[in-house]
């Protein structure tokens, strides 16, 4: 089983393996479960709170959504004292970035020097990789919203929706069928009849979301991935990243807002006539 | 020549009651000649924090930017605001680092505490603070500020009273010296907002 090439993360495998940066993205598989959707407005993320103990005092901040500057904001997967000192630094490169040249970082720029910092730790000095995976949102003049997702290999790549954690194979099947073609109001639905016409010309057309679409296909998608049958706003967060005034602003739904969504949800799943 | 002259600068923090002002000289110069007439050294930190600099303009910026920045993480790691004491620390820290080869500024921190209390600070360009509850003047025309905050200057100055004494005292110390001037500025800052206005004063 090739065990020997397992300890040291600095050696290929005879079958051109990594095994240690494998072993850290199982580590992740066994996380809370992040989801990201970019919508035409903006990006949402959603993700499982995992709440270890009743004892635990109540964190003032996200365990889960950090921001890393104006215009950049992240979710973990993974192990969060990995993920702090990765945070620390991603905040760091933006600051500096920002400082050398007086504008915001481009997104995929920040992206990649984070993920740079995790490849050396799979290439030199003989210690173990980071064990989180980043879904990162952000803003910025050239490429308007986006959506990347990065793991402990050191390896980035842009989405348009995809989910890290726990059963994100579920997830990630769940929003492939859903994404782009999610109708839940009546207004949406008579723009998909006058969509199918066109449908005819176009070769597969994804139609992107709105933010309010994108919340509840999320919610959606956490509902199928999380353990318990039972939803509530307690063991979710939703996070909205949108512009106002041209202006990134960045929110957390609170507990009113983040239920009406999964009663939307809950409401689109048992269709109207059924009692 | 010391290196603090070489662009000219005059700005004066003055504390009212609940309120804070604070004034600065638009000009920039290379030496005897002016080079430009706008060119600010009060920067808005936040809603309740200023920061006058005064110096080499080149390390104005410099440290504008450098400010910016180290407010900025702050702000990402602690999720609340600085306050202007706390601010003033970080400036001084930010200097004396440079203890061998200073940053050539000598700042002034003017702000509203969390109680909208007004909080004023000086310091010398490698750090060293003073905190007072009347004024505090830095530039290249400190003795002349120095004379007509300590003639104007009254406790408890109401918003508009502040405005006027700062503008006054300002105005009249940039006239009588050479390398400021060519324009003013003057905020003030309540617990309700900030309002900024530019002086009409002598362009030379």
């Amino acid at each position: 089983m090739a065990r020997r090439y397992d300890s040291s993360t600095t050696t290929f495998s005879p079958e051109g393996r990594l095994h240690q940066v494998e072993y850290a993205i199982e580590a992740i598989n066994n996380a809370g479960t992040c989801i990201g959707i970019l919508a035409k407005d903006g990006i949402v993320m959603a993700s499982e709170k995992r709440v270890t103990s009743g004892l635990l005092a109540p964190s003032k901040s996200s365990e889960k959504t950090y921001k890393i500057s104006q215009h950049v904001a992240c979710n973990v997967a993974g192990l969060t004292a990995d993920a702090n000192i990765l945070i620390d630094q991603a905040r760091l490169r933006a600051g500096r970035y920002e400082y050398q040249y007086c504008e915001p970082i481009p997104v995929e720029q920040l992206v990649e020097l984070v993920c740079n910092y995790k490849q050396a730790y799979t290439q030199y000095g003989g210690l173990r990789p980071f064990g989180v995976a980043f879904l990162f949102a952000g803003y910025d003049e050239h490429y308007g919203f986006q959506l990347y997702q990065s793991d402990p290999s050191g390896n980035y790549s842009g989405w348009k929706a995809t989910v890290i954690g726990s059963n994100n194979q579920a997830g990630k099947s769940l929003l492939k069928n859903e994404y782009g073609s999610s109708s839940s109001s009546e207004e949406e639905e008579e723009e998909k009849e006058g969509e199918m016409k066109v449908e005819g010309a176009a070769t597969e057309e994804i139609s992107m979301p709105d933010v309010k679409g994108a919340l509840r296909l999320a919610v959606k998608v956490l509902n199928k991935t999380m353990d318990a049958s039972a939803s509530s706003s307690e063991k979710m967060e939703l996070y909205v990243m949108s512009l106002e005034n041209g202006q990134v602003v960045h929110k957390i739904l609170n507990k009113e807002e983040a239920q009406k969504v999964i009663d939307e949800v809950e409401a689109e799943a048992t269709p109207a006539g059924e009692t | 020549m010391s290196i603090l002259e070489y662009n000219g600068a005059a700005i004066i923090a003055m504390a009212g009651k609940d309120c804070v002002g604070i004034a600065c000289d638009t000009r920039l110069g290379a030496q005897a000649q002016t080079v430009a007439c706008d060119f600010r050294k009060v920067f808005k930190m936040s809603d309740k924090i200023f920061v006058g600099l005064a110096g080499l303009a080149t390390d104005v910026l410099t440290m504008q930017n450098l400010l910016k920045f180290r407010q900025n993480l702050y702000e990402l790691r602690e999720d609340r605001e600085l306050t202007p004491k706390v601010f003033s620390n970080v400036l001084s820290n930010l200097l004396y680092e440079k203890r061998f080869g200073p940053y050539f500024i000598e700042p002034v921190v003017a702000g509203l505490d969390e109680n909208n209390q007004p909080f004023l600070s000086g310091m010398d360009l490698i750090g060293a603070p003073v905190y007072t509850d009347d004024f505090v003047v830095t530039g290249t025309a400190t003795a002349n500020m120095y004379g007509m905050c300590e003639t104007l200057y009254k406790k408890d100055m109401e918003p508009d009273q502040l405005f006027e004494t700062l503008s006054q005292a300002l105005l009249a110390s940039l006239d009588r010296d050479a390398l400021s001037g060519w324009g003013a500025t003057v905020h003030i800052i309540t617990k309700d907002g900030v309002t900024s206005r530019e002086l009409k004063g002598r362009m030379d």
